[in-house]
């Protein structure tokens, strides 16, 4: 399955991928027609400081099978056919029993302009399905300036990195016996993103 | 294979869908006297408010059944389930044989052993048809109800009626509401809410008799000599396990069908899961009734597995629960109190916010929480419970306002 993937190496904590979340769920799917709304969008992924890195982005995993899915006593989570978790706002009744099982802590409680007459239902990351369907990434991918969120299949990210990782530990394998202080890994990265 | 399975709800449904998962050819029977399509009972209280369209309530469609392959029994209640002979008897005298049983017949409310409770007017609130009771008797705009027990469910069912206009007494025995599992700070906090919400609430107070005339509801005797007036009273003071079936048998106690780690009785074919069963608490490993939708479903899944030939372990029971009352979120699980001398209650109030904090240690890990306000994190604090992580374990500390997913993990 297709899914944004977080690097956490790479997040320098711009918050751009919140702004872009929440205007994605807007109504007018406009930043300037977002802040003139009655129902305030809200972003669905959170960014906290970080204890390795400088910043972590915090979203759904949209777990297989997911915890939040089964606690669900209204029945208003359920799974795309592209396998994406999403909650249905019309059946959300705003009990957080969601909150209490995801693992992640990924749920937020806010209204939206899905369901303007409530005034909070759990909100996450929906993978922007209106963009998907034409073709486009998710709003925070393209909001990403430094590639801390890429669009892809989560395997194939697995193996990438895998071999990031191996070329990195070879590289400085042989640098050892070259002079000069080791590269650190966020430099590393950095470099490759150009 | 031949599986039957007594009830359609949370567990019941959980287990079907994991045994059909399993062993495709079998045939699975589903056992309710409730007629209905299956529904969430949680949602009731929200159907009772008028937050829910009535069509929200059910979880399947009507092409639920043939889609899965199962076959529906509904409006049959169980007279009879025979271990030996390995049958359950249905009211009217239909008998189904079974190879595999699981019995996920739920739980009754209780009612307390007090005079007036045949008066009209007298109701509780655990099924669909309790709603329709209640929607045809429920006073106008203005009349008055009294709702006895400040639990999980009493307080939704007063917030419910409140919502309905109706002037609502909410009745709590001991000083506050939940008087197990909240402190006295959360429990503040959520009394603060409920009397904004126009909810009076009754401290100390009990029922001695509902009072009636000419068959109907007027009023309820309280305890120390007082009367309140009302034209209907609903109990919510806990509810006991639907075993009466198994009469005759040794599969029941009082508290329900005991249970081992793989869902299964004291007998090997039969399993138990949901409310009537009494599985082993994943902290202290004593048997333990609690009942909420999300275990059930959980041990419905686990005892479908088992009962398909797998071996599927259930981790055991954590108590926890989440109350919702229209902007006021308070989410708390685990113990109250540390069961060995060596543990520590930490707590971090800011009581403009209303957000709380409790965090319950014992033995170097975290057995118990309460968040009051803030709860997105809660899934994080029960994981760390559950997976019984010591808190050298983890990269920050519990106690620390730090304590967030990029200090976990980023």
């Amino acid at each position: 399955m297709k899914t944004v993937i977080v690097h956490p190496e790479r997040c320098v904590g711009c918050m751009q991928c919140r702004l872009a979340c929440a205007v994605e769920h807007s109504k007018s799917k406009d930043l300037f027609g977002a802040l003139s709304e009655v129902v305030r969008p809200k972003a669905r992924l959170r960014i906290y400081p970080g204890r390795q890195h400088l910043a972590f982005p915090n979203k759904c995993r949209h777990c297989d099978p997911a915890p939040c899915q089964q606690v669900c006593i209204a029945g208003a989570i359920s799974r795309t056919p592209a396998g994406t978790v999403q909650i249905d706002p019309d059946r959300c009744i705003n009990c957080a029993m969601c909150a209490m099982a995801c693992p992640f802590g990924v749920l937020t409680f806010g209204a939206t302009a899905k369901a303007p007459e409530k005034r909070a239902v759990a909100l996450k990351c929906d993978q922007c399905p209106e963009r998907q369907a034409v073709g486009r990434v998710p709003a925070c991918v393209e909001a990403c300036k430094v590639g801390a969120l890429t669009f892809g299949e989560v395997g194939e990210s697995q193996v990438d990195k895998g071999q990031a990782i191996a070329h990195m530990v070879f590289k400085s394998l042989k640098a050892e016996k070259e002079a000069g202080p080791p590269e650190p890994e966020m430099v590393a990265l950095w470099r490759q993103l150009a | 294979m031949r599986y039957v399975i007594i009830g359609t709800s949370a567990a019941g449904l959980a287990a079907a869908e994991v045994v059909r998962a399993r062993d495709p050819e079998g045939s699975i029977s589903l056992v309710s006297e409730e007629e209905h399509l299956p529904y969430s009972r949680p949602l009731l209280t929200y159907l009772l408010g008028r937050e829910i369209s009535p069509e929200k309530i059910f979880l399947k469609t009507a092409d639920y059944f043939a889609a899965w392959g199962f076959t529906p029994v509904l409006g049959k209640p169980v007279v009879q389930a025979d271990p030996e002979a390995h049958t359950v008897t249905l009211a009217g005298g239909e008998v189904l044989p079974f190879d595999r049983l699981l019995i996920a017949s739920g739980a009754r409310p209780r009612r307390p052993d007090i005079p007036g409770l045949d008066l009209k007017g007298v109701h509780t609130l655990r099924n669909l048809v309790d709603v329709e009771r209640l929607e045809a008797d429920l006073p106008g705009d203005g009349g008055e109800v009294v709702v006895v027990g400040a639990g999980a469910v009493g307080l939704k069912m007063a917030d419910a009626l409140v919502t309905r206009g109706l002037r609502v007494r909410l009745l709590a025995r001991g000083a506050q509401p939940l008087t197990r599992i909240l402190d006295q700070v959360s429990a503040e906090l959520l009394m603060a809410v409920v009397q904004e919400k126009g909810i009076d609430l009754h401290l100390h107070s009990w029922p001695e008799a509902v009072l009636g005339e000419n068959g109907r509801v007027t009023g309820v005797a309280l305890n120390n000599n007082r009367e309140v007036k009302a034209q209907a009273v609903l109990f919510s003071v806990g509810v006991e396990p639907r075993v009466e079936f198994l009469a005759g048998t040794d599969l029941a106690e009082s508290d329900g069908i005991r249970v081992d780690s793989f869902m299964r009785s004291k007998t090997p074919d039969i399993f138990a899961a949901g409310d009537c069963c009494v599985p082993k608490h994943l902290l202290t490993d004593q048997h333990t009734s609690f009942h909420i939708w999300p275990a059930a479903v959980a041990q419905g899944q686990v005892a479908g597995a088992n009962m398909a030939g797998g071996r599927r372990r259930y981790d055991g029971i954590l108590p926890m629960n989440s109350i919702s009352l229209k902007g006021f979120r308070l989410i708390t699980g685990g113990h109250f109190t540390p069961d060995t001398g060596d543990g520590e209650i930490f707590t971090d109030l800011d009581r403009h916010r209303r957000r709380y904090r409790r965090l319950v240690f014992q033995a170097g890990r975290l057995v118990g929480v309460t968040l009051v306000g803030e709860v997105e994190q809660a899934g994080i604090y029960f994981q760390i419970m559950a997976q019984k992580l010591p808190m050298s374990a983890l990269p920050v500390d519990l106690h620390s306002a730090e304590f967030h997913p990029g200090k976990l993990w980023g």
